[in-house]
């Protein structure tokens, strides 16, 4: 068909040997196969249906599309063999091959909507023909595609306008091969960097990396494209330190595009990211200049290590693990007491076992084989158990407990094929969905991969009535509760009677036998067996719970993918983006950026038994994760690659944190690592809805936790942020606050804090200045007497009578300094306090320079102060981490 | 990578563009300018627009494509009553906005076949189909981004929020989302613009010009970055917008006369419309306004009749002649949508109607657009277009038509790769003779 346009392409890929599977050869392409007549039957699964689906027959907008198109429908993306055989079979001719209805609608010898997609004696129009004339055969047995071979495996360009051909062999289980090139879709994840046309023929445009990717039968094969951003390539790329694996693997791709890191970022950026990104907190001035002063070549490992091991570190972990495993008060209503109750109890949960840094597969496991009754307990013991952990309110007793039973009992979790997506996305971070209606367009998942994935999650029930009915009746009859209510009435009534001590029948996961006798009372039978995504089936009625399988093939025979998908997802936790990017979409065709690096981690974590804290020192003592944000020339446009650090707005509960910490008197600001009271990270639920700093944190991104999407959670800046920073009462009442630094400082300077308080709504009265002179003069004569007590008295009348009129004793303020009496060494240093608590570094003698001025030009040194921090806590610099 | 872009932050595209403009030339600030405006179509009426979203997915067969001859099993309960335009019939439910079909057109047998939630919405939001590898921007961030507006208003507002997003064009074009709605009567405003007692607007202006100051580590960056140039364009307008007086009026219902008021009902919808068109009036560009509740899948008629029809019917009608009353109908061009229709064929069970996108109904009004017609038309079940199919991207095409946006337009991803503005639509003729 389409020749290789260009012979001035420069192939710099390495051509895999040809390696023949096993028996014959491989099969020429069906285009040349077919260029002249020729006795061929075409197959229906390996021909027939791709071509269809190239020529677009199958698309959305075409018969694909769930209507169908005139009356014919075709499975969208192919793949329902059986109903796509059907549908054509209504339209052929059998007898007479070239008159079938669906070929001169094609050919457009009849009118067809979607035009002329075959021509007349095209080679596509012969495959049609043989197959028609040999019987129109369907799928009797489905092939099995064992490998999409792709060459070159990887292309690299040197000039824009290059091109590249692809040529794809499909190798079947069977042992036969075939070259499919004509028969493949093809896609350009970055069309800027790299086109592809329908023969699959590949066209560089701009510098960087992208994959096209190559759609054949249910494969789906990335092919890396390169472009090097300058000629510091290979061997002349500069030689940088690369000292963990991670570095080196890192490297080796920036070597491939000839991007230049940056170079290692210096101990102050260092501390605060690393601070806001374990822990999510700002370190504190005295930690920073301690931290600057040590000389110790490990003190950033250390660093690391001692930021693990803090509260604030089990906190931030305990909210992403509440994110991804859907911790909301809103879809747990009926599920306890109070609804905000059991989202607690799921964030003391997470929190316990990452504070003990239990293995991430046996959170999981926790999870995912949650059961509420245990073992050898009645359903009374079990309600008794429940009351206990009710009344403890914090969630601490609840925790204790072996498994997590809530993650279940989610309102919209309760289908089996809500779950089926909801479970793929928390673990296996892969989006399932599609195929519950079609072929997957970006993976391998089929409709008959979801279908059978889904009489899975069928047997577990969270019941309102306990674990079982009777026993739930009983103990509903020993209760002072009117027998009749129903629902929430109940519930609130039983709420009540919970208070006062009493044991009421609590909701409870229950596990319907997979075989069960549910049949009899005329329920829909069940679906006995089923299939692991990609499995092979099996009969579930062997399993006492389907879960332990379930179970046992995340951490068995897709383990790979399991700990990608944490991987992944910690990753971006410490840059501006996943190695798989979106980090909840692990498809095929959305490959990482660095596969090297991914297996190396995703590996490494299975081989550490899943430990969490080895994979955060993993990333976090790597030199890639301490370069600088500040760009090289080759690196600045680079935003896939890792060459630097990429500026990256914090994340909501984090920036709501920084804010009120860089705020706060300094023994507030020094406990942020240690004590979660009133911390944004130690919200249990979504906090959408209720409660006081909830406006904040919607608006800064925090995640709804509702619809299996890791996007929920946003760091991207709105104009409704900037606003909240610079205007917002929430922000300008935390800079006055009475227990807030810039009073510690007015205090130590003896000045007012607010130096034009609210106008005095009282008039004061004519001897005002009189009783003020009294008062002091008592005062002076207290003093005289030393009399500690009178003294003391008489102070603290004088400050009453001066607030009612809205003043503050600035008489005595002036006692010892007056508003020029601030001394600039004072200034300089509040000024370099205010750089350390925001910026987390000491300003340039520039900004020092300009903050002072700042300073001098107000009425009174704590209101230029008061300016100084207002701007630091509005730059960029601030909300960003970098 | 694959970012094109020139030193001071145009891109390539925009000089060979400007190239061609010729001899005399312009002077980089007067391109730059050109620019930022975009190429705005002469004569065209619409200078603003409210979006008018219905979550959830209107039924269409209910509402404005009655089919009272349809069989029972599609035809539904309710009946359909005259208009003021003759041989226009809507339902009997909408009688206020049957008062005023002679400002409204009704587009019918618009189709597409995206049927669930998300996607339908971002479907009707953007005027393309979705696609996994690129969100589209909203039709409030393109017209904002063609048609800037004033400086010390927020060019696109939502109210409460909106699912429209900015999508490849960048932070810088997302919406300010109120967050809430007014209350009838009540003053409204919302956080962070007013100022709190005892500060002034020249505290604010000495505070600013202090940020700006100590605000320059990553100076230099922002032409690399839309993430350091969008925060920097806000910081711009979050002071315009604290220190201008008229923008904390703007969004203050209260201030409205009691008649005007009145008229719009004290529902969320009926505020929210009202607030609308305060803000079109003080300059606001682009208005969107989010009513959800319409997925009946259960009790169609039984919530529609209660719940869902009176305050729509209310709040529209007011909408439409506030912006009469106020002379700014024909420079604002009002669009409603749901993100499909609902099946024509009644669900028993369930005595509802579940996701349709084969066919739905649209509405526009004002900006120039000739009321009191009906364009389009479906089957006798409502089932499908009758004739040619309206497509959300031709209704797209034809709502930048109207607003003098070439919706040919093409713009550059973040990796510079070109995309139109609506990628498949055609504008519709009939709407515009």
């Amino acid at each position: 068909m389409q020749q290789q346009g260009s012979t001035l392409a420069v192939l710099l890929a390495v051509q895999l040997a040809w390696v023949s599977v096993s028996k014959g050869e491989t099969q020429p392409r069906i285009d040349v196969r077919y260029a002249g007549q020729n006795e061929e039957t075409p197959d229906f699964q390996r021909h027939v249906i791709p071509m269809l689906s190239k020529l677009g027959c199958n698309g959305r907008s075409c018969h694909g599309s769930f209507q169908g198109r005139g009356g014919f429908m075709l499975s969208l993306f192919g793949y329902d063999f059986k109903a796509d055989h059907k549908g054509l079979m209504e339209r052929l001719d059998l007898e007479t091959p070239s008159d079938s209805y669906a070929l001169q609608k094609a050919t457009r010898e009849i009118d067809h909507e979607g035009g002329q997609r075959i021509a007349p004696q095209s080679w596509e129009y012969r495959v049609i023909l043989n197959w028609i004339a040999s019987g129109a055969k369907g799928v009797e047995s489905e092939g099995r595609l064992k490998q999409l071979e792709i060459s070159p495996a990887e292309i690299q360009f040197r000039d824009a306008s290059e091109t590249a051909q692809l040529r794809v062999v499909a190798h079947w289980e069977d042992g036969s091969s075939e070259d499919v090139t004509p028969l493949c879709r093809f896609l350009s994840n970055d069309a800027s960097i790299a086109e592809i046309d329908d023969s699959g023929l590949v066209t560089a445009g701009a510098t960087g990396d992208t994959h096209v990717v190559v759609f054949y039968d249910n494969g789906t094969v990335p092919v890396p494209v390169l472009r090097p951003v300058s000629d510091q390539t290979g061997e002349r790329y500069p030689s940088v330190p690369a000292p963990t694996r991670v570095d080196q693997l890192v490297v080796e791709k920036l070597k491939k595009l000839g991007i230049v890191q940056s170079e290692t970022c210096g101990d102050t950026e260092f501390l605060r990211r690393v601070s806001l990104d374990i822990a999510g907190t700002l370190p504190t001035s005295a930690e920073i200049r301690a931290f600057v002063a040590d000389n110790s070549p490990d003190k950033r490992s250390r660093k690391i290590d001692e930021l693990l091991e803090t509260p604030a570190y089990s906190a931030w972990w305990a909210t992403r693990l509440s994110d991804y495993t859907g911790n909301t008060a809103n879809q747990l209503n009926n599920v306890s007491f109070n609804n905000n109750q059991p989202s607690q109890e799921w964030y003391e949960w997470l929190r316990k076992r990452v504070r003990e840094n239990v293995p991430y597969d046996r959170i999981v496991e926790g999870i995912v084989l949650a059961g509420s009754q245990r073992e050898g307990e009645t359903y009374q013991e079990y309600c008794v158990r429940m009351g206990e952990y009710f009344k403890d309110g914090s969630g601490e007793k609840f925790a204790e407990q072996e498994s997590l039973p809530y993650y279940w009992a989610r309102r919209n979790f309760q289908r089996p094929e809500d779950r089926a997506i909801g479970f793929a996305y928390t673990f296996l971070a892969i989006r399932i969905e599609c195929a519950q209606c079609h072929k997957h367009p970006f993976d391998r998942w089929t409709q008959e991969d979801f279908k059978e994935f889904q009489p899975l999650f069928s047997t577990t029930r969270f019941n309102p009535n306990g674990t079982n009915r009777r026993e739930y009746e009983e103990l509903l009859a020993t209760l002072e509760v009117d027998q009749a209510l129903r629902g929430n009435q109940l519930r609130q009534a039983l709420g009540r009677l919970l208070q006062k001590g009493e044991v009421v029948p609590f909701p409870a996961l229950v596990q319907t036998s997979t075989s069960g006798p549910r049949r009899e009372r005329g329920e829909r039978s069940r679906q006995v067996t089923a299939r692991m995504l990609g499995g092979d089936p099996f009969d579930m009625t062997q399993y006492p719970d389907p879960r332990k399988p379930l179970m046992d093939w995340m951490t068995g025979e897709v383990r790979d993918l399991f700990a990608k998908a944490f991987v992944n997802r910690v990753w971006s936790n410490y840059f501006h983006r996943g190695i798989v990017e979106p980090t909840d979409d692990l498809s095929l065709a959305n490959p990482p950026t660095n596969q090297a690096l991914l297996d190396h981690l995703a590996q490494g974590f299975i081989a550490q038994g899943y430990d969490m804290k080895w994979l955060h020192r993993e990333i976090c003592n790597s030199r890639t994760y301490q370069l600088s944000w500040q760009p090289t020339e080759s690196n600045r446009l680079d935003e896939r690659n890792f060459s630097r650090a990429v500026p990256r707005r914090i994340q909501a509960e984090v920036a709501y944190d920084a804010l009120v910490q860089a705020t706060a008197g300094m023994s507030q600001n020094a406990g942020y690592l240690t004590n979660l009271k009133q911390r944004a990270t130690a919200i249990p639920g979504s906090a959408q809805g209720r409660g006081g700093n909830n406006y904040a944190l919607t608006i800064f991104g925090k995640s709804a936790r509702e619809n299996n999407c890791d996007c929920e959670r946003s760091n991207e800046p709105t104009l409704l942020q900037t606003l909240f920073l610079y205007n917002d009462n929430d922000v300008l009442t935390a800079l006055d606050s009475r227990g807030g630094w810039l009073a510690e400082v007015a205090r130590e300077w003896n000045q007012p804090l607010l130096s034009n308080p609210n106008e005095p709504t009282i008039r004061k009265p004519e001897n005002y200045d009189e009783i003020v002179a009294r008062y002091r003069s008592q005062i002076e004569r207290a003093k005289n007497q030393s009399n500690p007590e009178r003294l003391q008295q008489m102070k603290a009348r004088l400050k009453a009578f001066l607030e009612q009129y809205g003043e503050t004793d600035k008489a005595e303020a002036r006692g010892k300094a007056t508003a020029s009496g601030v001394s600039e060494e004072a200034r300089r240093i509040a000024v370099r306090e205010a750089y350390l608590r925001t910026l987390s570094r000491l300003p340039s003698a520039e900004e020092e320079q300009t903050a002072l001025q700042a300073m001098s030009a107000t009425e009174t040194p704590v209101e230029g102060l008061r300016d100084v921090l207002w701007a630091l806590l509005n730059t960029k610099e601030f909300i960003l981490n970098h | 990578m694959g970012i094109q872009r020139q030193c001071d932050g145009t891109r390539r595209r925009d000089f060979l563009k400007m190239g061609a403009l010729g001899v005399g030339g312009l002077s980089l600030g007067q391109f730059l300018q050109l620019s930022q405006a975009g190429e705005i179509r002469a004569g065209a009426k619409a200078k603003s627009a409210i979006f008018i979203n219905l979550p959830g997915g209107q039924t269409h067969i209910d509402t404005f494509d009655l089919k009272p001859d349809a069989p029972t099993e599609y035809r539904g309960e309710f009946n359909p009553i005259s208009t003021n335009v003759a041989g226009i019939q809507i339902c009997e439910h909408l009688p206020k906005l049957a008062g005023v079909m002679d400002q409204f057109v009704i587009l019918r047998g618009v189709s597409h076949t995206l049927a669930a939630h998300q996607l339908g919405a971002e479907y009707v939001n953007t005027g393309n189909r979705p696609l996994p590898s690129l969100e589209f921007p909203s039709y409030g961030a393109v017209v904002t981004k063609e048609m800037p507006g004033e400086p010390d208003l927020p060019p696109f507002v939502s109210i409460p929020t909106t699912q429209q997003r900015p999508g490849y064009l960048g932070v810088q074009y997302a919406p300010l989302h109120t967050g809430s709605t007014p209350r009838a009567g009540q003053p409204y405003s919302v956080r962070g613009l007013a100022l709190r007692s005892g500060l002034t607007v020249s505290d604010v202006e000495r505070r600013t010009n202090l940020r700006k100051e100590l605000d320059r580590t990553f100076a230099g960056l922002e032409r690399d970055s839309t993430l350091l140039e969008g925060m920097d364009q806000f910081s711009r307008q979050a002071f315009d917008m604290i220190s201008s007086p008229r923008s904390r009026r703007a969004f203050d219902v209260s201030q409205e006369s009691p008649a005007f008021s009145q008229m719009f009902g004290d529902s969320p919808f009926g505020q929210s419309c009202l607030l609308a068109t305060r803000l079109v009036e003080s300059g606001v560009r682009f208005v969107s306004i989010s009513t959800g509740g319409w997925d009946t899948h259960q009790n169609n008629w039984e919530n529609l009749k209660t719940r869902l029809l009176p305050p729509f019917d209310q709040s529209l009608a007011a909408l439409l002649e506030g912006l009469k009353q106020k002379g700014l109908l024909e420079e604002t061009l009002v669009f409603v949508t749901g993100e499909f229709g609902r099946t024509p064929k009644i669900n028993q069970e369930r005595v509802g109607r579940d996701h349709y996108p084969r066919c739905m109904c649209m509405l526009m009004a004002g900006g120039g657009i000739q009321g009191g017609r009906v364009i389009g038309a479906s089957d006798d079940k409502a089932l499908a277009p009758l004739e040619k199919a309206m497509s959300p991207d031709d209704v797209a095409a034809s709502f930048y038509h109207a607003m003098g946006i070439d919706h040919q337009k093409e713009y550059h991803t973040s990796t510079g790769r070109p995309v139109m503005i609506v990628r498949a639509g055609d504008v519709i003729p009939e709407l515009f003779s």
